[in-house]
């Protein structure tokens, strides 16, 4: 029973890292409709954040806003410079777009600070286990769990109490009817992109508290897992996104536990079959956003 | 006047087509190897040791004294389908040794285009023992091949008196799936057991399913082995130590990194095969330094050495033939026996063309790699490609 228990708590923690991811891509997707693949790359800036604030022996909570901070301020510069330009394009040019700003940051890493992967050591605290009577659960796991549960409800305060929020749901809705309102597009749309850096950043400081290291090349796996929780999720819905993440992380946990020994190479393909049958069965995701905004 | 530029300029290209032609004999190395992409890591530092020991030879008056070595360096940026384009490239402009990628399947692809031209191809570092079957009798590997790291790690864990032992391995490559294998096969014929196996994916970020079963195992397994490397290495040691599995953990050459021993405290205790270790005094620490005083960064990887030290195989190979021609070369290289590298001795002769050479095996402790041994495995204990 307790090894269940235990593979519950390890599927809602990687869960949650991939509804972070998710939303990651739902904010900016519902509001300028573009699937951003260089999202994964903005992981990878706040994972080299926290390497150079390890490098220069910072505490580890800042090297955690190090590592926010770098994400958002790399997806401000791509939307100023990247995507900003394109804006008249249409989808599969903003599609391209985002593969080549991926490209592009992928080399500059690779070229610019190291091929090699980069080791990010964490405090030696975080490698216990706190035992809750039949349950061991480990502290990584314990604080992806709170952190995602926090960002969750910081982002919906955001969107619901304040004028920004607002203007971004609004923007969801209908983009032109906000302009008319006055609100700035500009400026909706840097906050959307900020948002979703921040995000990144958030997801990128869980997802490096468990593999110990950043490389340049570490983006490509999260953001593909992102894309298919989203589109699981319903894609451009927020709380789609949110439950699209869960959704992909329990499922990889519980094929992973539970397989028999010889189909676990084929773990992947469980996972995606399953996701076939909830597309047959819901092809619009689990939670569609609102008609207007489908892809 | 157009027609008179014409003809000077093409007076001009002749003549330097005759002062290179006449007073040296060139001879092109082409490297069709992947200097971006997931195998940089290894095959970057196997590039920069590469061209310091050419650097090296034509001052001393190249490839067996007489040919100086051009080189033809192509990225191909980890992917299949370019190494196998770059080497075709690479064939048309009539190479005269090709090198490949640090892995067995570009290596193959590419060598299966070298090898009808006749063109005797060395792999940087990749160590599946089937690469040289696979492709022909122009193939070579440079590496010490998986088998003999298996068997030399196995026979330590026995010797350790590890008696059941869990693996982790992954379907996802030749190196994370075969080299396990190999392990298990010897281990097993040393009296020990398998107690448990894992897989991943190669990638794979979440390895906590895994590690729940590991902890609940009863008893715990003596040791962990697996070939996994970055990043999937210290993704797993971290959630396994975090888990609190206090089992040890012994791998192969491809965590001999820094970012491993960078990893802290969790990353004490773990024993891994690698191609070399720089102890003072040593030939491989010597090469070190001369690095650091000649790039202004002291070596990350022991694939810079390897790198550096093809070239001089290949200096070997072409005095023992007197010529750079393709048949020539290769039954030169098939021969050589007891070359002196940096790492110790590399040997072809009776081997299927994967040197047999030695491997030394290192533990990690406070941030610092202590060898443990350095042998040539037990042709007896290794394993069949």
């Amino acid at each position: 029973m307790d090894i269940v228990l235990q593979q519950i708590v390890n599927a809602i923690s990687l869960g949650g890292i991939y509804a972070l991811l998710a939303l990651g891509l739902a904010v900016v997707f519902s509001i300028v409709s573009l699937i951003n693949f260089a999202h994964g790359e903005l992981m990878t800036v706040a994972g080299y954040g926290m390497f150079f604030a390890a490098a220069v022996s910072l505490p580890f909570p800042f090297a955690v806003c190090a590592a926010v901070l770098f994400a958002v301020i790399a997806a401000l510069l791509t939307e100023r410079f990247a995507f900003r330009p394109m804006r008249k394009a249409d989808a599969t040019g903003l599609l391209l777009t985002s593969f080549a700003v991926s490209a592009i940051l992928r080399v500059i890493f690779q070229n610019g600070i190291s091929a090699r992967p980069k080791p990010v050591p964490l405090p030696s605290g975080f490698a216990g286990v706190i035992d809750l009577g039949v349950l061991h659960v480990g502290i990584v796991p314990l604080l992806s769990i709170v952190m995602t549960a926090l960002s969750l409800v910081a982002l919906t305060l955001f969107l619901n109490r304040t004028t920004l929020g607002k203007a971004m749901r609004a923007a969801a809705e209908d983009f032109q009817v906000l302009r008319l309102m006055g609100i700035k597009a500009n400026r909706v749309i840097a906050v959307a992109f900020a948002v979703s850096g921040a995000l990144a950043g958030i997801a990128a400081v869980l997802w490096i508290a468990q593999r110990g290291s950043v490389d340049p090349l570490m983006g490509f796996v999260p953001v593909l897992k992102a894309f298919v929780a989203a589109v699981i999720g319903g894609l451009g819905s927020l709380t789609g996104a949110v439950a699209g993440g869960f959704a992909l992380g329990i499922l990889e946990v519980l094929f992973q536990a539970f397989l028999p020994d010889a189909a676990l190479p084929f773990r992947d393909a469980f996972v995606l079959g399953f996701v076939i049958l909830i597309l047959i069965w819901r092809p619009d995701g689990l939670i569609p956003a609102p008609a207007a905004r489908r892809s | 006047m157009k027609n008179f530029r014409f003809t000077v300029l093409a007076g001009a290209m002749s003549l330097a087509g005759l002062t290179t032609g006449a007073f040296a004999e060139d001879v092109t190395i082409g490297l069709a190897t992947a200097q971006t992409g997931g195998l940089a890591y290894a095959d970057q530092p196997s590039l920069a040791g590469f061209k310091m020991a050419v650097d090296e030879i034509n001052a001393a008056g190249g490839l067996g004294g007489k040919y100086k070595i051009v080189l033809d360096i192509k990225d191909t940026r980890t992917d299949t389908a370019a190494t196998v384009q770059a080497a075709q490239e690479l064939v048309a402009d009539g190479v005269k040794v090709m090198i490949t990628p640090c892995d067995a399947d570009p290596s193959i692809a590419a060598g299966q285009i070298s090898q009808p031209a006749q063109i005797p191809t060395l792999t940087f570092c990749g160590t599946t023992p089937t690469i040289t079957e696979a492709v022909g009798d122009y193939m070579f590997g440079t590496y010490p091949a998986d088998n003999g790291q298996a068997a030399l790690l196995a026979d330590y864990a026995a010797s350790k008196g590890y008696k059941n032992i869990y693996i982790l391995k992954s379907p996802d490559s030749a190196y994370t799936l075969r080299l396990p294998e190999y392990f298990e096969e010897v281990f097993k014929k040393k009296g020990g057991a398998i107690v448990g196996e894992g897989t991943y994916t190669m990638g794979q970020q979440d390895f906590a399913a895994e590690v729940t079963k590991i902890k609940a195992m009863n008893p715990q397994p003596d040791a962990i082995m697996t070939a996994a490397y970055e990043p999937d290495f210290p993704a797993f040691l971290q959630q396994l130590r975090g888990a609190g599995v206090a089992a040890p953990v012994i791998g192969s050459d491809g965590i001999d990194s820094p970012t491993i021993t960078g990893l802290g405290a969790i990353a004490n205790g773990i024993v891994h095969t690698t191609a070399g270790s720089p102890v003072a005094g040593s030939k491989l620490a010597a090469f070190y330094d001369k690095f650091k005083e000649k790039t202004g960064a002291a070596p990350e990887t022991v694939y810079v050495a390897t790198g550096y030290e093809i070239p001089y195989i290949l200096d070997a190979a072409v005095k023992a033939a007197g010529s750079v021609d393709g048949p020539a070369l290769r039954d030169a290289l098939a021969n050589l026996k007891d070359v002196e590298v940096l790492t110790g001795k590399v040997t072809y002769a009776g081997t299927n063309r994967m040197p047999i050479r030695d491997i030394t095996i290192v533990e990690i402790e406070d941030g610092k790699r202590k060898p443990i041994l350095t042998a040539m495995p037990d042709p007896a204990d290794v394993p069949k490609p």
